[in-house]
């Protein structure tokens, strides 16, 4: 059964066509890459399927309940998004804001318990912030505050993660680092995710399904191994792609028009 | 995230300095009373003292509080619905309607029993007018309600000049005080106190929100919160405050702009300690003002909000310098 889904969905942002009767099945245990070149509208599907944006037509389907109809609450249960950004106006320590994630797990008046704690601090060891809990948020570096951010989502507990350029600002270690995180959530039950990437290589390596959008409303989505090849990826960036084969699997170098080779 | 003790004895000291600030007010003004004279006057009401103490300065020191407490809560609401911290109870135009309707009444000669009625309801006038105009259809938009309000705020703003310009010479100093902010004539109706408990029982229990609403709508959202609707509440109940300081004592200002960010300062921003602490400090700080506003040049009063900006401005300064060295 499908965690997250929807079927004909047309989604527009100001007259521009993202999808057009996008049909997406994400069943537990699937690691899914969108991907797509600047401006495409890879963050405004995954709004739509966040429920934060309306789509022209269709609808998003979590656990065959259409997401326009779930109280807010009970969707944050469920399912958690990384956004691209994350700005922090007021001051707030690394700790508190971890805590947030919670939040869809309280009652009005509840104050967080121990076990909400033991769950923040984790998650902040996870992403390597253990020692973090009282430094400000505001004095953060931009790979860290993307760390805090992701570890935030880990204690939402949500079944869908969507993630939104999720390796932004991250040295090369932490990206495979929140990856392979990624990876192994989707293998606990209801587990699964969706990421808008940038790295062909990211993808390739940990997505067992990439949907990609190449503008006009046109898009196609399958398994990594059959769709991540030359031609696909040429036509998607309007560069020519180089494949190699490295130890861990195919590599893909974009390549300039000019370059031997291409 | 403050430990629990240290939170306990922060509200408990806020507690003891507010019940502490208010009985020493009673005791200090234009007539100092000692010791005994004080406890004499608290025993025996209807003595010259205890009419001192029961009928002028305790409705006086609570009306200070309460409004401080006002102000400050409305202060802290008002940043995170704006989500700027310059943010101030007086920001989207209640005050002015307030404001402009009072001042209406002086230059028509009503009486000052009516003043608050009359405060009140331009301030409701104001809270429709921003509301329906801000509202429409669509997303929430922080803009069109910061534009929406600030705008309205100048519109009662050249309202009020020009009743200053053609109001009775008589009544101009009555008009100023009021524009400053000043409890002379400030009793402590019970509704506001109810208003202030209410509102702050609300806020408490919707502190975690605005915990998450701070970090902006999509993440509030996204962490399971109905933005659309609880922006609004935040802004009536923001509004609600706002108007029942400035019908009780005209429009103070600073308080609400600066014991938030004090408190911000010093506890953090989780409101489930702020907002508690911002009431404390507020209503606090407010009485201290009065106290001095009654005192500095006794027997001449001065309004209280000359006081808050003079003792207001060099502490924020100077906390704000002190957490930048921390940094």
């Amino acid at each position: 059964m499908s965690v997250l889904a929807c079927a004909g969905l047309d989604v527009r942002i100001a007259g521009i066509r993202v999808v057009d009767g996008l049909d997406l099945d994400v069943r537990p245990g699937q690691f899914w890459g969108l991907l797509g070149p600047n401006g495409i509208g890879k963050t405004t599907l995954l709004r739509c399927l966040a429920g934060l944006g309306e789509p022209v037509a269709g609808r998003v389907l979590l656990q065959s309940r259409d997401i326009a109809t779930l109280p807010r609450k009970l969707l944050a249960r469920h399912l958690g998004m990384l956004q691209q950004h994350t700005a922090y106006v007021f001051d707030s320590s690394v700790l508190q804001t971890v805590l947030t994630g919670r939040h869809p797990h309280l009652g009005y008046w509840q104050r967080e318990g121990s076990a909400d704690i033991d769950k923040a601090r984790h998650a902040l060891a996870a992403v390597d912030l253990a020692g973090f809990e009282k430094r400000s948020v505001t004095g953060l570096s931009g790979g860290e505050a993307r760390r805090l951010a992701f570890a935030t989502l880990l204690v939402q507990e949500p079944d869908v993660m969507l993630l939104d350029e999720p390796t932004n600002h991250l040295d090369p270690r932490h990206q495979l680092k929140i990856m392979r995180m990624v990876s192994e959530h989707v293998r606990r039950a209801d587990g699964s995710a969706l990421a808008a990437l940038h790295d062909i290589n990211l993808a390739a390596r940990y997505c067992s399904h990439v949907v990609m959008l190449f503008g006009d409303g046109a898009w196609c989505a399958g398994e990594t191994g059959a769709m991540l090849d030359e031609s696909s990826l040429e036509r998607l960036y309007g560069c020519p792609v180089e494949r190699l084969e490295g130890r861990q699997g195919p590599r893909f170098h974009p390549a300039e028009p000019g370059d031997p080779g291409a | 995230m403050m430990p629990t003790a240290q939170r306990r004895l922060l509200f408990l000291l806020l507690a003891l300095l507010s019940a502490a600030s208010i009985l020493a007010a009673t005791a200090i003004g234009s007539v100092n009373l000692d010791a005994g004279q004080w406890l004499t006057a608290l025993r025996e009401p209807a003595s010259a003292h205890g009419e001192l103490v029961w009928r002028l300065r305790l409705p006086r020191a609570g009306a200070a509080w309460t409004v401080g407490a006002l102000l400050s809560l409305s202060g802290c609401l008002m940043q995170v619905l704006l989500r700027n911290p310059l943010a101030d109870p007086y920001i989207l135009g209640v005050s002015g309607g307030a404001s402009f309707a009072a001042l209406l009444g002086m230059t028509l000669g009503a009486s000052a029993a009516v003043l608050p009625g009359l405060a009140w309801g331009g301030a409701l006038l104001s809270i429709v007018i921003v509301f329906s105009l801000a509202r429409g259809e669509g997303p929430w938009s922080r803009t069109r309600l910061l534009l929406t309000g600030v705008v309205t705020a100048s519109g009662w703003a050249a309202l009020i000049s020009l009743l200053l310009t053609l109001g009775p010479d008589g009544s101009l100093r009555g008009m100023l005080f009021w524009l400053i902010g000043d409890l002379s004539y400030a009793s402590l109706p019970a509704w506001t106190v109810a208003v202030l408990v209410v509102i702050f029982i609300v806020c408490i229990g919707m502190a975690r929100s605005l915990n998450v609403l701070a970090m902006g709508e999509t993440t509030a959202r996204l962490l399971g919160e109905p933005t659309r609707k609880l922006l609004w509440a935040v802004y009536l109940l923001a509004s609600v405050l706002t108007a029942t300081a400035v019908s009780i004592a005209g429009n103070i200002g600073f308080v609400g702009l600066i014991v938030p960010h004090l408190m911000r300062l010093l506890v953090g921003s989780d409101h489930r300690v702020l907002l508690p602490a911002a009431a404390m400090f507020g209503g606090l700080f407010l009485v201290l003002s009065d106290t001095l506003a009654r005192t500095v040049l006794a027997p001449r009063q001065l309004p209280v909000g000359v006081v808050t900006a003079l003792l207001g401005v060099p502490l924020f300064l100077l906390l704000l310098n002190r957490a930048r060295i921390k940094q």
